[in-house]
């Protein structure tokens, strides 16, 4: 890969306390990212990848170890990065239009700026005409394009990505990869994307991290170098599937022990 | 589990020694301003001396706590009776519930001086004011509380052959009962206030913990009247806890009907 | 059409209900000057309203004094309400100390403390208003205390993601999500402040108010002036709620989906 990596994990573990136990959720973790790439963290659920996108967001500060983001080790969450959330995080009370400009007006820009910053990212993310809509009022998926373009429209470093499609239906979430791949290779950002998908993995990435079971440590890194745009089926698509699956499979195994059995979504969606 | 209660009571309590030690500090270097402002030790001497001096305090609350319990209880009784009858027959339901959310909005101690007119400046009014502060919330409550309970447990009691009071105490009342409670808590709030002003505002009467506060008045005698405050607090508090949250958990907890917040 | 409906019959009630009483009393079958008809009540509130004119309507001047004071209270007690409640809401080590001392003080009726503010500020407006702020304050700063503490936190997340400040969150993200909490606080607290003040009306209006009209009526026993102030309490309250405060849930949690 080319230059400087633009995020480093150095010696990360993680460990959460309430008054009766501890959880470790991840243990000696050491990753390098690289600017404007794909990358994909996948592992069984409860493997602590959310929680490593949140040390590298900076809501949580790791226990022991650093998070360094573009030369710098991350104190506090900011506006170098982007996040988009699972259950979209949506602010009920904006529109659509004052969604995407909140990230803006927050950080100085001049209001007619932000509006035209953000008429853009609603073009981008085909949401024209949704403009003064309230989030109640979209489906699923119309809302996670809102939850991207929120994100992107403040032109973070780094897009922070947790299971954006994981709430979405099988045929919505199918059309939002082939978009976010598309926005991808139009912004060129840096993703970090976690998903427990494998065909969501190999479809997205360049790079895909697999973790795992608790308490979660590199399990192996897969480079996929399949051409753009890519189909779920081909021989060498499958190739690089199986050779996901297999470092997951003993780790889904033990997942399984820890109780976290039902999720068949690894292997089918 | 007894061990974390108690550390929680001990954490509750913290504030209020922090804001009684700072008051009499304040109070006694003279840095309130306000010179009739009494410093906790004032207050303190003063419900010693209305306890063991002059042997009013008692005298105070138990005239209180009398018209309390008659005004509330009758408004417990009619309200609850009358909150049944409403649910039970569409016409009358539709003629009174507007009129009881109208009157609902009603401040409690504006119907002293109706019932001053009416019935004049005594014991009666007082009581009077207490009833129906409680009455229109209870009365509201259990009429909205009989109308939700489930008709297929209605249905139940029917095909058994229970019908008429028989239904009423066995299944509408206990099935309503979360709505109830909440209205019955509400109308000792209502109760209560209606309890302290109404002993202000009625002239003829000579205790009650109200009368004393408003009595106070004409000697600036703060201390006593922070003395009637901290009474008020403490018996509200636990006519709260000792009867209404007792009853709660011995019937709706206890059937797991609710999760009380 | 609905609402026609559901009013109907009730306001049919009323009127024969008004009828009645109008006839049993000029028949001297019930006390006219206990219960003195309809027609009579409104002879007298007319009174009140005639009393000063020309220059001005007395009645006018009452329900100006109240619904200034209503005004002035209630905009102290949301302010500060929400004031506290964010402060409480965002910090836990706040909550922990003053949560026991609100919920300790709150049961405290307004009116117990008149005679402490009357000593302390004097009659008229100065108590007046201070104890309907803060009959109004303690269920808003309670409400919006557990409007703020429910909030979700991955919103919280993606303010602070985009660089927003903590006094940004604040009022970006913890207030409008505690929007719905903030209205049933503002339903209840508007309630408490309007009963404390027509109550404090009472024993520490000096002169004019809704309150001091009433009580000062019912110390002359001109019963017709006191159910007449009690029929203006009701209409003056019916219009509160109806009109302003259900347009406000209108604007807010219902435009925003926030309430099913």
């Amino acid at each position: 890969m080319n230059s400087e990596p633009i995020v480093e994990i150095k010696g990360v573990s993680k460990t959460f306390t309430d008054s009766h136990n501890n959880v470790h959720a991840l243990t000696n973790v050491d990753l390098e990212f690289w600017p404007s790439t794909f990358n994909v963290i996948i592992g069984p659920s409860g493997c602590g990848k959310s929680t490593l996108l949140y040390l590298v967001a900076g809501f949580e500060t790791p226990t022991t170890g650093q998070v360094i983001l573009n030369g710098e080790e991350v104190k506090e969450p900011g506006p170098d990065r982007g996040f988009v959330f699972q259950d979209y995080a949506l602010f009920p009370w904006r529109t659509v239009l004052g969604n995407i400009t909140f990230g803006l007006t927050n950080n100085g820009w001049k209001r007619k700026e932000a509006i035209e910053r953000a008429r853009e990212y609603i073009r981008l993310m085909n949401l024209e005409g949704f403009e003064n809509a309230f989030p109640h009022t979209l489906s699923g998926g119309m809302k996670q394009r809102v939850g991207i373009a929120r994100a992107l429209a403040y032109d973070p470093l780094v897009l922070l990505m947790d299971e954006p499609f994981g709430a979405l239906d099988a045929q919505t979430r199918k059309y939002m990869q082939q978009e976010l791949v598309r926005i991808w290779q139009e912004t060129k950002k840096t993703v970090l994307f976690i998903t427990h998908s494998v065909i969501e993995a190999v479809y997205l990435a360049d790079r895909i991290v697999v973790m795992t079971a608790r308490p979660g440590q590199v399990k192996g890194i897969v480079d996929v170098d399949l051409p753009r745009p890519r189909n779920y089926t081909g021989d060498d698509y499958l190739e690089v599937r199986e050779k996901v699956l297999s470092l997951l499979e003993e780790e889904v195994a033990k997942g399984i022990k820890d109780s976290l059995a039902s999720d068949n979504t690894l292997f089918t969606d | 589990m007894t061990k974390d209660k108690i550390k929680q009571d001990l954490i509750n309590l913290f504030p209020f020694v922090v804001v009684g030690i700072l008051w009499e500090v304040i109070v006694q270097l003279g840095l309130s301003g306000i010179k009739t402002l009494p410093a906790p030790s004032d207050i303190f001497r003063s419900a010693w001396s209305l306890i063991w001096g002059s042997n009013v305090l008692f005298h105070h609350l138990l005239s209180s706590l009398y018209r309390i319990t008659v005004g509330y209880l009758l408004a417990v009784t009619l309200g609850i009776a009358v909150g049944v009858l409403l649910s039970l027959n569409k016409t009358l339901h539709m003629i009174f519930s507007p009129v009881i959310s109208l009157l609902i909005s009603v401040p409690t101690l504006a119907w002293v001086p109706v019932l001053l007119v009416i019935m004049g400046l005594g014991d009666r009014t007082v009581i009077m004011t207490i009833f129906l502060g409680g009455f229109f919330a209870i009365a509201y409550n259990t009429m909205s509380g009989i109308e939700m309970v489930n008709q297929n447990q209605i249905h139940a009691a029917e095909i058994v052959g229970v019908k008429g009071l028989r239904l009423v105490f066995s299944v509408l009342i206990p099935g309503s009962l979360v709505s109830i409670i909440a209205g019955l808590r509400l109308g000792i709030g209502y109760s209560w206030r209606a309890l302290v002003g109404g002993e202000m505002l009625a002239a003829m009467i000579q205790w009650g913990v109200g009368k004393m506060i408003y009595q106070a008045r004409f000697f600036n005698d703060t201390a006593v009247m922070f003395v009637g405050l901290i009474l008020i607090g403490i018996s509200s508090t636990i006519i709260d806890q000792l009867l209404l949250r007792r009853l709660e958990r011995w019937t709706i907890e206890k059937w797991g009907v609710v999760a009380e917040n | 059409m609905k609402q026609f409906q559901k009013w109907l019959l009730p306001v049919l009630f009323i009127v024969l209900l008004l009828g009645a009483w109008e006839v049993l009393a000029r028949t001297h079958i019930i006390n006219g000057a206990l219960f003195p008809q309809p027609s009579k009540i409104a002879a007298e509130i007319q009174s009140v309203h005639t009393r000063e004119l020309p220059e001005r309507s007395l009645l006018l001047k009452h329900i100006e004094a109240t619904t200034y004071r209503l005004v002035i209270a209630s905009s102290i007690g949301i302010l500060a309400g929400i004031v506290a409640g964010l402060v409480m809401g965002i910090s836990p080590a706040i909550y922990r100390f003053f949560n026991p001392l609100m919920t300790a003080l709150m049961p405290i009726p307004g009116i117990a403390l008149a005679p402490l503010f009357i000593v302390w500020i004097g009659f008229g407006n100065p108590t007046i208003i201070s104890l309907g702020g803060l009959a109004a304050f303690f269920p808003i700063a309670y409400n919006v205390t557990a409007g703020v503490r429910s909030v979700d936190p991955q919103l919280v997340r993606a303010a602070t993601i985009s660089g927003s400040t903590r006094l940004g969150i604040a009022f970006q993200v913890y207030l409008p999500w505690a929007m719905g909490y903030l209205l049933t606080g503002v339903k209840l607290g508007l309630a408490r402040c309007w009963r404390t003040i027509i109550a404090v009306e009472f024993i520490a209006a000096t002169n004019y108010g809704l309150g001091y009209m009433i009580w000062d009526a019912a110390s002359y026993l001109r019963s017709g002036i006191v159910f007449g102030g009690i029929a203006i309490l009701i209409v003056f309250y019916f219009v509160l709620e109806k009109g302003v405060l259900n347009l406000l849930e209108a604007q807010t949690i219902r435009r925003w989906g926030m309430v099913k």
